[in-house]
């Protein structure tokens, strides 16, 4: 019985020794039999695999599960025997007996032996079809289909007994192409030239013509910008805005108008600056993972937030480029897909070094004005400059012989003062140094009063000087702040009579051999806290300050001098180093440092000064005295003043640290518990992953995604960019290629295109050129009677889909049917006008929404300013993404708030009023039915049909006599006066503008 | 549901069954001849079917229809609103112990020399349950036995705008659907010319803005619709100048038309739904004046919410001019429009953050909301309301029981942040009132007796709406979502049984 109980006890984690245990004979069956359903090569449950050694000795979410030696400390353990509770593993099915635990511990505790060849490969295995290798299928020989895309498709269709619908007519197909490609419905012009041009590649030029518009790559920028989640503020409750964010909005439009190759397009975004000689641009480049947001609230862990930024980069990068979801990994391992919590921190640990900087990146307009600025103003200082070496050439010899000839002594007698006494209020230790020098040490309490005692002979003082005298050490000056300078707020004097009174004296008429701008000697008297006596930005120098005395009065003898120098400007501004004395010639003074010596030099007669003599008034009489050489050098400094300020533009990008962060698992997601270390490296169940270098980074990943072997970067690619031609991918969720997603409607097809991308030089234009020249793309999108009763979603692509505009594209076709769109490319973003109390909603009404004014107002919806926290409404309405975390596929809903916008908006009545004045002033004729015709034509690129028409007419007689009884209203729904003859005729236009503006195919793609 | 189909998917189908096959039994065969027939997409035969609004069953027969949500942005002091300590009191001036002090992550205090803050308040109980409230709200006392009191709220955040989207949406991530979204994607709404979703707000600007009321993931149609205090309630409600009523509706009548010459040439069902979302628009037109128009109150009913109170007059943060005025209004507007159908109305207000002047600002917010609450629970009970609408006192947390000693400022007079336990309150749709639910310990620190965190706490108030909280989910990025999220949540059974 005690025996059975010691047994017990023993199972209770206390080590056991015995034999060596034999693996593959004793432990490896047990694994197989009760753990290799969960933790073997098709799930890895809780992060762990029982059947790989180097995997089973890594361990799990948990960390390590085995520990050689160490049973008791073996979670293994814990969990197979039922130490805890509520977890037993495994948790359904047989359990361990207690001698097949015994034998584990017995196992672990001598050494935990497993031989590598008792040991599965440690590949992760997936029959999922997203996971399998890309081969390119053989095109299906469909009898009339040219185009691969079509034989796929139509092979698709003949099995369901469907087909392709007819061709789209020419007016439809100019206005689907230049929706879909350039974001703006096409001119007249356009639609007529196209119409009736009968060439065999009418259709082929137009698609060249429209991929090579600038316009191409604000769309198809655009479609990028949701998946980088671009916004121009931080989000969160401040909510600070990014004003130049733009600069990466930029870089993506300029990379797709160039269509940069995509490999070479992601590459530089995920790792720019790790590319050899990165260029700015490919620096720039990297602000696709600056999009994260920013919580600058009070009392936030920047720690928490770093780790949050750095999690989205994980997560969008797996959406964005591998089609899976890694975000439920970042807490657990992933409960549908094969990939392991640990997969997620190595993939963090990539993007963990990566420190947010923001660099200089002047835009091209801003570096040439700052150029031509900079020239300028350096052409400035040079003409000043050399107007002084004319003048000193030209005109200082003779005014200074005059004045040499004619100035002798001012002999001012400066009596330097031996201190008595030495104080200060506020703990400053203040010493006497040689030459009378007094030094101010030890602690600086900040602010400070020194009070400086002394003696006198002097019967009576006519001037004061203060020298602030510099340190010897280059880094350090006359003052005691960080960078050597002092603020002197108050510099007063006093004498105590022998007689015991107080004789208060006036400093008055300060001058001084330099003040620092605002910080002028003559505020050395007065005592204010706000500014006082300073040198910078010469702080390297000795200074001067001289002072006149008011009273003069007669000192008996004993008379004692009290100075006191004040110092109350913010904190530290002490001086460090000065000397007192006191004078009682009759003056002016002079504030210099060579005052001693000059007075020496001037007291001699002109004839008996040496040349040495003569040099030394000279550099004084220049420095202090020529008023003209004062004027000229205050020239050149104020040129000086005024250079002009690099472009304060700055991109936002990341950068790797070289001593980058220790990368930990966050247990359960929390940034604060820490589990296992963990190093860079891509989910096991994908094609292997190679570093370049030991270590591997951020630029091996993005090479690892455009590896030839990668299952999915090409698939998910090609799927983006179907779904922007027909509404939806072919693998419909296209942020989900896991087992949970979407199975492709047409497989064979996304693998083909998957292999023409590449094929293409990852050519986004050749790409979609590829696709839009397909007849399945080009045929109508009318709904047929079998199609909605056999495929209403339209999976099978028996017709093209009828696709409700985005948000800006609504905005941008509103401004070209009207006229007023402006056409500038890229810039800082605009502000339409917002009601006032919409912009307060942000925080503590921190929101400014300053409207952009001139043609800004009329710029494309892309460059709408976007406030995270407070988004045009507009824009929110049309379900534009929120921009909070990455977007592959927009909502179209359909409100009664995107009708009130539509209907009485500013902005859009605006635009009804320039399309009424538009199809008035196009049509000369008074034939109102051709201007309504035209305008109709403005709007949807065709004709109207007759009954139309008719119906527009209709519409007009009603409005036109209701405009007529109605002056005053008619004027302002034109905004024009009420004495127009033509008012109701020119309302009644901008009525019928907006009832063509609200039309169902006006804000859809056909 | 086609497992295949994400919930707006399925709406769009349905509503292309309806035309292929759907329930008016017209099959493919009929449509041919429907599409050349006038007046197929008679708009209020279609509205029904084609909104994603449209009224839709839940899990199980709900309790509750409505909810109004009463929010309070940056966290009422729940030891001087609703828990009384007496032991706090006591301990005023004293250091907490070092171990409880350890452990804690504040936002802004300073960990040495913090000291306990008792409260200068007076607390009395209430109504049969006796709930204890302090003096700054007499009025939510005659109310106390409809109310729940949830004294065990505790929260993961103490940061205001994650805590802030952690209690409205289930997560403290930006991005997520509030659950006004979420009740309106389940249930949709029974308003024909309200939105389902309404915010009104007083005061200043809020954190996050429009955050607090998203639609998340969700499509935009379920967000939150701001009604303004100035202008016109709803963004671009009224027509531009010069537009008269007969001129908007001559042309609404010549959009619908030509919309359905459209419709017989493309057959593209989604156009009926432009059509009937026009209709609405116009509706909304006439429909949000009228509601936002107050003259058919009787005088006792404006008196008995405050409208007739001005604003005190406060130094500091209040909410400046009005907002006393504003504050009511929104609470009649909220009883207003819940009669209208409207599901969901947030009544946000934005500050108490009381990190400073605490006894000067907290009597001012709790006068400003304490008499229209009051009030607005009774009127819906008078008026048979109350049982079918729910009303929530929310916050993103509570306050500390320690006085918060910022560095850089003189004196201790506010509270910091507080996530361990504060006070909420529910009541109405089906909530058992009376009822006082959780404790917190004896400094108001910690939870001692039944716990309830933001997910329970939306879990319950699923389950009053009739949902099983795991079965109310959206799939987004491969993801189901839910509100009450993945870590577990429980419907908290005190408040409804």
């Amino acid at each position: 019985m005690k025996r059975f109980s010691l047994f017990l006890c023993a199972l209770s984690l206390v080590p056991v020794a015995g034999a060596a245990v034999d693996f593959t004979r004793e432990i490896q069956p047990i694994f197989a039999k009760h753990c290799y359903s969960c933790h073997g090569a098709e799930k890895q449950k809780g992060g762990l695999r029982l059947d790989a050694k180097s995997a089973a000795m890594t361990g799990g979410d948990e960390g390590k599960v085995i520990i050689p030696g160490r049973s008791s400390e073996s979670s293994l353990i814990a969990l197979v025997s039922g130490a805890k509770e509520d977890k037993i593993m495994p948790p359904k099915g047989e359990r361990l007996t207690q001698q097949q635990v015994a034998k584990l511990r017995e196992w672990i505790d001598t050494g935990a032996e497993w031989p590598e060849s008792a040991s599965a490969v440690a590949a992760v295995k997936s029959d999922h079809w997203a996971f399998q290798a890309i081969r390119r299928p053989d095109v299906p020989n469909v009898a009339g289909a040219t185009h691969p895309i079509d034989a796929f498709v139509r092979a698709r269709l003949k099995k369901e007994g469907l087909k392709h619908s007819s061709p789209a007519d020419r007016a439809t197909l100019i206005r689907r192409l230049s929706l879909d490609l350039l974001g703006l419905p096409p001119s007249i012009d356009e639609v007529d030239r196209f119409v009736k041009d009968k060439s065999d590649d009418a259709y082929e030029q137009l698609v060249d013509r429209l991929l090579a518009s600038e316009h191409f790559g604000e769309r198809w920028g655009r479609h990028w910008l949701d998946l980088a989640r671009y916004a121009d503020s931080d989000g969160y409750e401040k909510d600070r805005a990014r004003p130049y964010a733009y600069v990466f909005r930029d870089w993506v439009i300029r990379a797709v108008n160039e269509d940069q190759p995509l490999d070479q397009f992601s590459i530089e975004q995920l790792a720019g600056d790790l590319l050899p000689n990165a260029s700015l641009a490919q620096k720039e480049a990297t602000g696709f993972h600056r999009q994260t947001l920013t919580n600058t609230e009070g009392g936030t862990d920047k720690e928490e937030f770093r780790c949050k930024a750095v999690v989205d980069r994980v997560n969008t990068t797996a959406t964005v480029w591998l089609g899976v979801t890694m975000g439920c990994a970042e807490c657990h391992s992933h409960k549908y897909d094969p990939f392991t919590q640990r997969e997620f921190y190595q993939l963090f640990a990539f993007f963990n070094d990566a420190s947010e900087k923001n660099i200089p990146s002047p835009r091209q307009n801003e570096l040439k004005a700052y150029d031509s600025a900079t020239a300028k103003w350096k052409a400035e200082v040079e003409k000043r400059t050399s107007a002084y070496s004319k003048w000193k050439q030209d005109k200082l010899p003779a005014r200074f012989q005059k004045w040499a000839e004619s100035t002798t002594g001012p002999s001012t007698d400066w009596k330097q003062l031996k201190p008595t006494k030495l104080h200060s209020k506020s703990g400053a230790t203040l010493k006497q140094e040689k030459n009378n020098v007094v030094f101010s040490t030890g602690k600086n309490p900040g602010t400070d009063t020194y009070t400086v005692e002394t003696a006198t002979d002097l019967k009576r003082i006519t001037g004061v000087r203060l020298e602030a005298i510099d340190d010897p050490s280059p880094k350090l000056g006359p003052g005691r702040s960080r960078d050597g300078n002092f603020v002197l707020t108050r510099f007063a004097l006093e004498a105590k009579l022998p007689n015991g009174k107080t004789q208060k004296f006036t400093l008055q008429n300060p001058k001084a051999d330099f003040s620092q701008s605002k910080f002028n000697v003559a505020a050395s008297v007065k005592g204010l806290k706000t500014t006082g006596w300073a040198v910078s930005p010469k702080k390297n120098e000795n200074h001067v300050a001289v002072y006149e005395v008011k009273e003069k009065v007669e000192l008996p003898k004993g008379t004692k001098l009290t100075f006191r120098l004040e110092h109350y400007y913010k904190t530290t501004y002490l001086l460090q180093r000065f000397r007192l004395a006191v004078t009682d010639s009759s003056g002016p003074f002079l504030p210099s440092s060579v005052g001693d010596e000059v007075a020496t030099l001037l007291a001699r007669k002109p004839d008996d000064r040496s040349e040495k003599d003569n040099q030394k008034l000279l550099a004084f009489y220049q420095g202090n005295v020529d008023a003209e050489a004062a004027k000229l050098r205050r020239a050149i400094d104020d040129q000086e003043s005024k250079k002009p300020k690099y472009p304060p533009t700055t991109a936002a990008v990341i950068v790797a640290q070289p001593n980058g962060r220790k990368t930990q698992i966050h247990k359960r997601g929390n940034f604060m518990d820490k589990g296992d270390e963990v190093f860079p490296l891509t989910p096991a169940v994908l094609h292997p992953f190679k570093a370049r270098g030991e270590k591997p980074d951020r630029l091996d990943l993005a090479n690892w995604l455009f590896a030839r072997e990668n299952p999915l970067t090409a698939r998910v690619m090609v799927n983006h960019i179907w779904k922007n031609l027909f509404g939806r991918g072919i693998v419909g969720t296209i942020d989900d290629f896991g087992t949970r997603g979407d199975k492709p409607s047409h497989p064979q097809l996304l693998d083909w295109l998957a292999t023409e991308f590449p094929r293409l030089g990852w050519s986004r234009k050749q790409f979609i050129k590829r696709v839009v020249t397909s007849e399945t793309y080009r045929q109508s999108s009318r709904m047929r009677p079998e199609l909605l009763d056999q495929d209403p979603l339209n999976y099978l692509l028996a017709r093209q889909s009828r696709l409700r505009l985005e948000a800006e594209v609504v905005r941008d076709s509103y401004l070209t049917a009207s006229g007023l769109l402006s056409r500038k490319i890229g810039g800082p973003s605009i502000r339409p006008p917002l009601p006032s109390d919409i912009a307060a909603l942000g925080y503590a009404n921190s929101v400014r929404w300053k409207a952009s004014t001139g043609a800004d107002k009329y710029r494309r919806g892309l460059y709408i300013f976007f406030q995270r926290s407070v988004p045009y409404p507009m824009l929110k309405t049309f379900d534009a993404p929120e921009s909070t975390q990455t977007c592959v596929r927009r909502e179209r809903s359909n409100t009664p708030l995107q009708a009130l916008t539509l209907l009485n908006d500013p902005v859009f009545h605006e635009c009804a009023q320039a399309l009424g004045r538009r199809m008035d002033a196009d049509v000369k004729s008074d034939d109102h039915r051709a201007k309504l015709a035209h305008g109709f034509k403005l709007c949807m690129s065709r004709e109207p049909e007759g009954p139309e028409l008719d119906r527009l007419e209709k519409l007009y007689d009603r409005q036109l006599k209701l405009a007529a009884s109605d002056k005053k209203g008619a004027a302002q729904a034109i905004g024009a006066k009420e004495s127009d003859p033509d008012l109701a005729r020119k309302a009644t236009l901008v009525a019928l503008s907006r009832v063509m503006l609200n039309l169902d195919e006006f804000i859809t793609r056909d | 549901m086609n497992p295949e189909l994400s919930p707006q998917e399925t709406i769009d189908l349905t509503r292309r069954d309806f035309l292929a096959t759907g329930t008016t039994g017209l099959g493919t065969l009929a449509l041919a001849s429907l599409l050349n027939q006038d007046g197929l997409l008679t708009p209020n035969a279609t509205a029904a079917r084609t909104d994603p609004l449209a009224p839709k069953a839940p899990h199980f027969t709900p309790k509750a229809k409505n909810c109004i949500l009463i929010y309070f942005e940056g966290a009422p002091s729940h030891v001087d609103l609703f828990d009384p300590k007496p032991k706090l009191n006591e301990m005023d001036g004293k250091a907490l112990p070092k171990d409880m002090l350890e452990k804690v992550r504040f936002a802004f205090i300073k960990k040495e020399g913090v000291r306990l803050m008792g409260s200068p308040r007076t607390f009395q109980p209430y109504g049969q349950c006796g709930m204890e409230l302090s003096d700054l709200l007499p009025y939510l006392g005659s109310c106390a036995d409809d109310i729940a009191w949830i004294r065990g709220m505790h929260t993961s955040q103490f940061n205001h705008h994650p805590g802030q989207m952690l209690m409205n949406s289930g997560s403290a991530l930006f991005g997520r659907p509030t659950y006004g979204a979420w009740l309106n994607y389940g249930l949709g709404s029974e308003s024909h010319d309200l939105p389902g979703y309404v915010v009104l707000t007083a005061g200043r600007g809020s954190s996050g803005g429009s955050s607090q009321w998203s639609s998340g993931f969700l499509p935009t149609t379920y967000a939150g619709v701001l009604f303004r205090n100035s202008g016109d309630p709803v963004l671009n409600l009224s027509n531009p100048p010069g537009i008269t009523a007969e001129m908007q509706h001559l042309g609404l009548d010549a959009i619908g038309d030509l919309n359905k010459l459209r419709y017989r040439y493309v057959a593209d069902p989604q156009i009926s739904s432009r059509i009937a979302s026009y209709e609405l628009a116009g509706r909304m037109q006439t429909s949000a004046p009228e509601l936002m128009d107050l003259s058919s109150e009787s005088e006792a009913t404006k008196k008995a919410y405050g409208l007739d109170r001005e604003t005190p007059k406060i130094k500091n943060r209040g909410g400046g001019a009005g907002t006393y005025e504003t504050f009511a209004r929104n609470c009649l507007l909220a009883r207003r429009l819940v009669e209208r159908g409207v599901r969901f109305v947030n009544v946000l207000h934005a500050s108490w953050d009381h990190h400073s002047n605490l006894n000067n600002e907290l009597p001012f917010c709790a006068g400003m909301c304490d008499q229209p609450i009051a009030a607005l629970i009774k009127d819906l009970k008078q008026r048979g309301m109350l049982d079918e609408t729910m009303i929530i006192w929310a916050s993103e947390f509570g306050r500390t029981p320690l006085g918060e000693n910022r560095t850089n400022r003189s004196g201790v007079t506010g509270r910091d942040h507080h996530p361990y336990a504060f006070t909420m309150w529910m009541a109405g749709g089906g909530i058992k009132g009376g009822r006082i639910i959780g404790e917190s310990d004896e400094l108001g620190w910690g939870v001692v007796k039944d716990p309830v965190s933001a997910h329970d706490f939306h879990a319950t108030l699923l389950h009053q709406f009739g949902f099983n909280h795991e079965e109310l989910t959206y799939r987004f990025q491969g993801l189901d979502f839910r509100l009450t999220g993945f870590e577990g949540a429980k419907v908290v059974k005190k408040l409804i049984a």
